[in-house]
């Protein structure tokens, strides 16, 4: 039973995206990719609802695991390999060698024999990873659908793309599930480089120059992690005779030896490029020329969480190690940067994919600060931030198709334009934001935990701080549209559009009012298998510990009820109350219109968010804290020694 | 005393102004702010100069309003949530002024809003400026109907 | 547990006519030292009822609804202040009104509506970071975010966090919109943008937006009362000092703009943080 969800979870949505490339109708490939992703879900919730397990399998389609992933991993690369021959690059060449010659070493002259141990282990964090790739991942696949279709419109291309997209779309589905279900880290590291690879072939959909560039850019910096990987691999079989993760954590702490920290290191390495962290974040900035769907999924709410993940798995191995403290420090040095970045940028997927960086720059904060209730909170941040950030990517991405711009200065006054989308995007945003929302409250986590050291809570208070100014900013000015006359039209919208939005977004708020129980059910079982003592009592719907406490339910039954009545006050005001916004008495008679009498006529009023360019500009900050980020990345590694 | 009654009291004790220059020669103007400082300090009746028609509850009106300003001058009351009222200050926001035959002045501000308390002057004295408010409240306590 | 709950329930309902009182004693002080009478100290419920008397006048329902959810977020800061409950949670849900004023403004396409609420977003940048800082400067030398603990604590905090007690000076400064932080709207009727981030909020909206003020004096100076838990003379002593200083400085500063508040009210609050919190680390 075990086997065969796991082999549903990895090895269908492959066969499905195999199959997608050979169907040639439009409808029977929108059913595949349907079918898959309901297929996906249920099983994700079924595997869940197992519990904890771990088995070696046999044999897959009648082959032996290792072996097969061993070929894939080599065919992989030489895949690698053509496209940096074809690309002319020697960057690429370069690390391209530099993963095939190590991992040749590995496999054939270091490692013995295979790894006598369960390769397919799932506790909890493997479990919510799981469900987040294959719930969230399912919705935006389905949400692809509908967009993708809009998208070749606008495009007039004349013959679809659409089965390369899902390909893709459904390969990485399959490879994010084996990825956080391996035990084996040369298997991880496998689905890590499939994830790569599909991350490149994603961003350069389009074929544009600057998406090929870009598409570039990702393969490069992920390929750097990959090489970390692999040279990691021979590090930690050297360091301790296995590739296994379960036998790594079984024995955490300080007293681990010079090779198994740098392969840590190495791993956490990794984990950054995967994660875009500085000074790899132009990668995920330069990925949001892709279709949104493909922003949504691998570059906010899954891939980039699988370099986070390992991190996150890893950190009972280095707990209490300087390398902790550092990683710690370096992820809240990322958050608090990349907040800034993002006050300087009225690109709305820009803003969408700093943010991303921050938040996982806070997971990985988090997994440095290696207490159980840090953990728990970067397990729980995880868990929202999934939701709450494809939310928000799919509901910009609506909006792109719509207006088509996705620069957030003509998002102004858009809930008259699209109301359902805009009401929606403003509940993403204010998840993202405000108690006592998840995100939120793992935020209130994360900054308790780290009460140790408060260098640490200083950039995180500094970096939250800068990220209300971005958020608050742009709901607001969503909102900026003068009183209907009558009620306005209903949005028309593609359904396989719509109906993810709104489960994504009614999902969002549902887990910020069942925190507790996504504590207690989700975070805590995982945490205590490597911590001692749970970090929260939540038994009174309320996060209780020695140092603080978090009410969930009263501050949503308070907080909603307020927001309910100020919301029934609001509809009920007449029409005649409005009135135009003050413009010095020089507006026109027609209150709906921001336009006042200028000396030559009509002039409109426009005002723009204050963007302080000037301090928190991209070509400002970027080389600095690119240096920054590299000389801690060197401190991390030089302190190792 | 019931919820409206205690509103009432808070109308009568805390008128807030705007002002509004229709032309002036601003002499009329420098004795409206004239008040404000602490040798007349009309903040003891609740006075402030909020600038903002959408907070105030009084218009202070100066000059003699010209075909340009007439219609902002429109504007600012419409924009004024009610109950409120008009003060006309000066010779030239009563009636034109020295300046009423001229070819650019409408000529007083009754001609544009209605005004419910003309301070006669040029310029007008702090002192009659300040009596011009008193009366503006007994004109809006007779408009609530409490006189 | 009840008793708790029964006085932060009296809080809520005192706090608005505390915080009134004190907004009047406050327009009366700052009167006197600019040799004037001034207004009656009721005058700020004088004021609010009136503005609750106006009539309706909005550019959409974010101006009618924003100030609700701001007064509920206010009040429910003050309640869980009475409730001694965790201090960074306090400061989130007073995340929760900010960002409602700040996004009812941004609702209006006015642009004096639209500075203002950027200048407000930048007052928020200021001071929350020194907020949280303080909080965390507590929880050094008690331990923990609760507020029971620092009444449990037994000893003032002022003699271990006196630079502490300058950057919520900071916080007070900029929360009660006075000079040289009363940027994005002065609580008196100075304009510079019209009023700023009020501008579009009228008649009943502004008056809960006074209220939930109001509130937020009340929960400010509740932190600064903090710095002498155990005597409520301290208290009053210290408090009655500092928010006379706070009306001196207001009286003698002029309104600087975003970048100087960034610079003088961040730049040297997080200063001021350092410092404190390096020797906070050097005692534990």
């Amino acid at each position: 039973m075990l086997e065969n969800l796991v082999f549903l979870l990895v090895v269908l949505p492959v066969l499905s995206a195999i199959a997608l490339l050979c169907i040639k109708s439009v409808g029977l490939g929108k059913l595949v990719v349907t079918l898959t992703g309901v297929i996906l879900a249920a099983c994700s919730l079924a595997l869940f609802a197992g519990g904890d397990f771990q088995f070696r399998p046999q044999s897959v389609l009648g082959v032996d695991p290792d072996s097969l992933i061993t070929f894939l991993d080599f065919a992989l690369l030489a895949v690698i390999m053509g496209i940096a021959a074809k690309l002319k690059s020697p960057l690429l060449i370069a690390l391209a060698l530099l993963q095939i010659l190590p991992l040749g070493y590995f496999e054939f002259s270091l490692v013995k024999h295979a790894a006598a141990g369960p390769t397919l282990v799932a506790d909890n964090l493997s479990l919510i990873m799981v469900l987040i790739v294959s719930i969230v991942g399912s919705l935006i696949c389905i949400y692809g659908l509908g967009y993708m279709k809009e998208h070749e419109e606008h495009l007039h291309l004349a013959k679809t793309r659409q089965p390369r997209f899902f390909f893709f779309l459904l390969l990485f589905l399959g490879a994010m599930n084996g990825l956080v279900l391996s035990n084996s880290l040369a298997w991880v590291y496998f689905f890590w480089e499939v994830t790569t690879i599909c991350s490149f072939a994603l961003i350069g959909h389009d074929r544009t120059e600057i998406a090929k560039a870009n598409a570039v850019r990702a393969l490069w910096m992920n390929m750097l992690g990959g090489v970390a990987f692999v040279l990691a691999l021979i590090a930690v079989y050297k360091a301790s005779g296995t590739v296994l993760l379960s036998d790594l954590l079984a024995h955490p702490g300080g007293g681990a030896s010079l090779a198994l920290l740098a392969a840590l290191f190495l791993l956490c390495f990794a984990g950054f490029t995967k994660a875009a962290q500085l000074p790899f974040q132009s990668w995920l900035c330069g990925a949001m020329v892709a279709p949104t769907p493909v922003s949504a999924l691998l570059h906010s709410s899954t891939m980039v969480k699988a370099g986070v993940y390992l991190i996150l798995r890893l950190a009972p191995a280095y707990a209490g190690t300087s390398l902790s403290s550092l990683i710690a420090l370096f992820g809240a040095f990322t958050f608090l940067t990349t907040a800034g970045l993002a006050v300087s940028q009225s690109n709305g997927k820009k803003i969408l994919a700093y943010s991303t960086i921050g938040n996982l720059g806070v997971i990985i904060a988090c997994a440095g600060i290696n207490t159980q209730a840090s953990i728990s909170a970067g397990v729980m941040l995880l868990i929202f931030h999934a939701i709450s950030k494809a939310l928000l990517f799919l509901c910009v991405g609506a909006i792109e198709q719509r207006i088509g711009s996705r620069d957030i200065e003509d998002m102004r006054g858009l809930i008259a334009v699209m109301p359902r989308t805009a009401t929606l995007t403003v509940i993403g945003i204010l998840t993202m934001l405000l108690p006592p929302f998840g995100v939120l409250l793992t935020k209130w986590m994360t900054i308790e935990s780290a009460m140790a050291s408060p260098l640490l809570v200083l950039i995180l208070a500094l970096g939250s701080a800068l990220s209300v100014v971005f958020w608050a900013r742009w709901a607001g000015l969503i909102l900026s549209a003068p009183m209907p006359a009558s009620a306005p039209a209903a949005e028309a919208q593609d359904a396989s559009i719509r109906v993810p939005i709104q489960i994504l977004a009614y999902g969002a708020i549902l887990a910020g009012l069942a925190s507790p129980l996504i504590y207690s059910s989700l975070a805590e079982p995982f945490v205590s298998l490597f911590y001692k003592g749970a970090a929260y009592d939540v038994s009174g719907g309320s996060f209780v510990n020695g140092v603080g406490a978090f009410s969930i339910y009263p501050l949503f039954l308070l907080l909603g009820a307020g927001f309910f009545y100020a919301l029934r006050l609001a509809r009920r005001i007449p029409a005649q109350a409005a009135s135009a916004p003050y413009l010095c008495g020089e507006q026109t008679a027609d209150v709906t219109q921001n336009v006042f009498r200028g000396p030559l006529g009509p002039v409109a009023a426009t005002s723009s968010n204050f963007y302080l360019e000037a301090i928190f500009g991209e070509e400002v900050l970027t080389r600095w804290i690119n240096v920054i980020a590299m000389t801690m990345l060197a401190v991390m590694f030089g302190g190792i020694l | 005393m019931s919820l409206t009654d205690w509103i009432n009291k808070g109308r009568l004790k805390s008128p807030w102004v705007v002002h509004f220059d229709c032309g002036s020669c601003n002499g009329c103007d420098i004795e409206v702010l004239a008040c404000l400082t602490p040798l007349y300090d009309i903040e003891r009746f609740g006075i402030l100069n909020i600038g903002n028609p959408k907070h105030a509850d009084v218009l202070v009106v100066t000059g003699t309003v010209n075909h340009r300003n007439k219609t902002v001058l429109k504007n600012i009351y419409d924009q004024m949530p009610g109950p409120k009222a008009v003060i006309a200050i000066g010779a030239c926001g009563l009636s034109g002024g020295v300046f009423r035959e001229a070819y650019n002045v409408v000529g007083g501000v009754d001609k544009v809003i209605p005004v419910d308390v003309y301070v006669p002057g040029c310029p007008a004295k702090p002192e009659s400026i300040i009596d011009g408010v008193v009366k503006a409240l007994e004109v809006v306590k007779a408009k609530l109907g409490l006189a | 547990m009840t008793s708790k709950f029964l006085f932060a329930l009296v809080l809520v309902v005192a706090a608005p006519f505390v915080g009134g009182l004190i907004t009047g004693i406050d327009r009366k002080i700052t009167a006197r030292l600019q040799s004037r009478f001034g207004p009656p100290i009721l005058q700020p419920f004088y004021d609010v009822l009136k503005l609750l008397g106006k009539d309706r006048m909005v550019v959409n329902l974010w101006q009618a609804l924003c100030p609700v959810v701001y007064l509920v977020s206010s009040a429910l800061c003050v309640f869980l202040f009475g409730l001694q409950h965790d201090l960074l949670l306090i400061f989130f849900v007073l995340t929760v009104g900010s960002v409602f004023l700040v996004m009812g403004a941004m609702a209006a396409p006015s642009p004096y509506s639209q500075i203002g609420a950027q200048r407000e977003l930048l007052q928020m940048l200021a001071y929350e970071p020194l907020l949280i800082l303080v909080f965390v400067s507590f929880s050094m030398v008690t331990g923990s975010f609760k507020i029971a603990d620092v009444y449990a604590y037994g000893k003032p905090l002022l003699p271990q966090l006196p630079l502490m007690f300058i950057v919520l000076g900071y916080v007070l400064t900029i929360k009660l919109r006075k000079s040289p932080f009363d940027i994005s709207a002065c609580h008196h009727a100075h304009q510079e943008i019209v009023r700023g981030v009020l501008t579009e909020y009228s008649g009943p909206g502004l008056a809960l937006i006074e209220i939930a003020h109001w509130f937020d004096v009340v929960l400010v100076l509740g932190l600064c009362s903090l710095f002498w838990s155990t005597s409520w003379l301290g208290v009053a002593i210290l408090l009655a000092c500092t928010y006379f200083l706070e009306l001196v400085i207001d009286n003698i500063t002029a309104r600087m703009t975003w970048r100087w508040m960034l610079k003088n009210a961040l730049g040297v609050g997080l200063a001021l943080s350092v410092l404190n919190i390096v020797w906070q680390s050097f005692n534990n």
